[in-house]
């Protein structure tokens, strides 16, 4: 429901932001979104999710890509952190030689991180072990 | 939203980085290898230079949920409303459930949908940020595979075997595939008619031999004493000599020797029974002596005239052209059956010294042989 008092301004809100959605939705059809139409209506379509309007599927597609893009900008963010923190700590000739070849990668901690904000909980093997009793101290192994 | 998302849980991804080698492909690997293109993609627009392996697996993985979960929550606002098809607004209350972990401008207030902060967010990602459109062509998928259905009994124009089967069911399988008849062979054997085969080949056989004999003795007869070359032996009795003979005779044997040209006669070297004596003439007597009942049997039967045209062949040329043999690996050799010959006209050409009837009878004896001979291998008849 609408909280403001006013019925004119809220009706020419209202048109204002219909029309808004309505440019938008049209806009969208010049865009090309980066994750593919196929894709998402193969997705779509798994969850039955019917609407033969390739708008719908297009806003979907674009939404998509902004989780996308912000979780990575999110990780970016996490390992520029990592870098200063770690740059603090070496000295400065080597820290010189380190900004010449620096390159960004992404990696499963920095996604950890920025994944856990969206309440997405990535658990990580850190290694792999060849048995139990892998990395134990001998005194207490069992023989 | 929250939920736990453990990376190793699926086995079957680490099959993408090998191709599907060493593990089930799953049906969705078209998909997850399209979203890990469209992840590399956006995380590049991000800013990153590279991304780890088990990191991009772990984000597309998050996308394929993200979009299945958007869909679902969309569905689920629009079957609460008691529509079965989706609106704009079905979705945006979905965008906004999603985003409600991470907060964004207006969720405290429950306003139009069509102010709402999402889509306004929304707007403008879509404004400022760069289109970057997807890397590759993309098929219509999943692909639909015609499947080869068999055909019902009405397709076929087939009667169902019995009442309680519908003629609109797939038709049932070929008894051909199912029923194993044995096969007979159905010729009919005759013993009569095989007898009676079996004697007219004989005959023929007879024949051919008889005339290609009367054909060397006529033509030996004229050529001149050239044939010392001949595998004549000259033995004058007993078997010792006859051993000899056959030595040299094997020496001599026209089937060693290469034709040199074609004035070279390479007689067929004669039994050896019948080459005992000196001279080539006496020899075509004893040769014509032992066919000479033969001969003439065949000549009262009138059966060697109208033998395959022979008779404008019976004075042959002074050069005699040279005669192939055609050696079967698989029968007799004739090699073989000539030393074979030989051994026994040694065995019973020292039994036949006794009389002549004894010699008739060894050279019918040895004319039999040859004629069984030639029967066994039928396309040597053609040569002769």
């Amino acid at each position: 429901m609408n909280p403001n008092h006013n019925p004119q301004s809220s009706d020419g809100g209202r048109h204002d932001d219909d029309a808004a959605l309505t440019e938008f939705l049209a806009s969208l059809m010049d865009y090309t979104p980066t994750i593919p139409d196929e894709l998402v209506e193969h997705y779509l379509a798994k969850s039955g999710f019917q609407s033969p309007d390739l708008r719908l599927t297009r806003l979907v597609a674009v939404a998509t890509q902004k989780f996308v893009a912000e979780v990575a900008g999110d990780a970016l963010q996490v390992y520029c952190r990592h870098c200063k923190a770690r740059q603090a700590t070496i000295p400065k000739d080597k820290r010189d030689r380190q900004q010449k070849d620096k390159r960004l990668v992404l990696t499963m901690e920095d996604l950890t991180k920025a994944l856990h904000d969206y309440g997405v909980n990535v658990r990580h093997q850190e290694y792999f072990a060849d048995s139990p009793s892998t990395g134990m101290d001998p005194a207490t192994r069992d023989e | 939203m929250g939920f736990t998302y453990p990376t190793n849980g699926n086995p079957n991804r680490r099959t993408i980085d090998h191709g599907g080698v060493g593990g089930r492909a799953s049906s969705d690997e078209f998909g997850r290898a399209v979203s890990r293109i469209a992840v590399a993609q956006i995380c590049e627009s991000a800013g990153f230079n590279g991304v780890k392996n088990s990191a991009i697996e772990a984000l597309s993985d998050v996308t394929i949920r993200y979009l299945i979960d958007l869909g679902k929550i969309a569905e689920f606002y629009a079957n609460l409303a008691g529509r079965s098809q989706c609106s704009v607004f079905d979705l945006i209350l979905g965008l906004e459930d999603l985003e409600q972990v991470k907060g964004f401008i207006g969720s405290g207030q429950s306003q139009c949908l069509l102010g709402s902060g999402t889509v306004r967010d929304l707007m403008r990602f879509v404004n400022c940020g760069d289109e970057v459109p997807f890397a590759q062509p993309i098929p219509n998928f999943p692909v639909i595979r015609q499947r080869k259905v068999i055909p019902s009994f009405l397709q076929m124009g087939e009667a169902p075997p019995s009442k309680h089967i519908p003629p609109w069911l797939p038709a049932l399988p070929d008894p051909h595939t199912y029923i194993h008849t044995p096969m007979w062979d159905e010729r009919t054997s005759d013993p009569r008619e095989d007898k009676v085969e079996q004697a007219r080949q004989r005959r023929k056989a007879e024949r051919s031999l008889l005339s290609l004999q009367k054909r060397l003795l006529l033509c030996s007869g004229s050529v001149e004493t050239r044939n010392t070359t001949s595998n004549v032996v000259v033995p004058s009795g007993g078997g010792a000599s006859l051993r000899q003979g056959e030595g040299e005779g094997g020496d001599k044997n026209p089937y060693l020797k290469a034709p040199v040209d074609n004035k070279d006669v390479s007689p067929v070297p004669l039994p050896g029974k019948l080459s005992d004596d000196v001279d080539m003439i006496a020899n075509h007597v004893s040769v014509l002596e032992a066919f000479a009942p033969a001969i003439e049997m065949m000549r009262s039967s009138g059966v060697l005239c109208e033998d395959d045209g022979m008779q404008g062949r019976t004075v042959l040329p002074a050069v005699r052209p040279t005669v192939y043999f055609k050696f079967r690996a698989g029968k007799k050799l004739i090699h073989e059956s000539l030393d074979m010959r030989n051994q026994k006209k040694d065995a019973s050409r020292t039994a036949a010294l006794a009389g002549r009837e004894d010699e008739r009878d060894d050279k019918k004896r040895r004319a039999e042989l040859i004629l069984k001979q030639s029967m066994e291998n039928p396309q040597e008849l053609t040569l002769l």
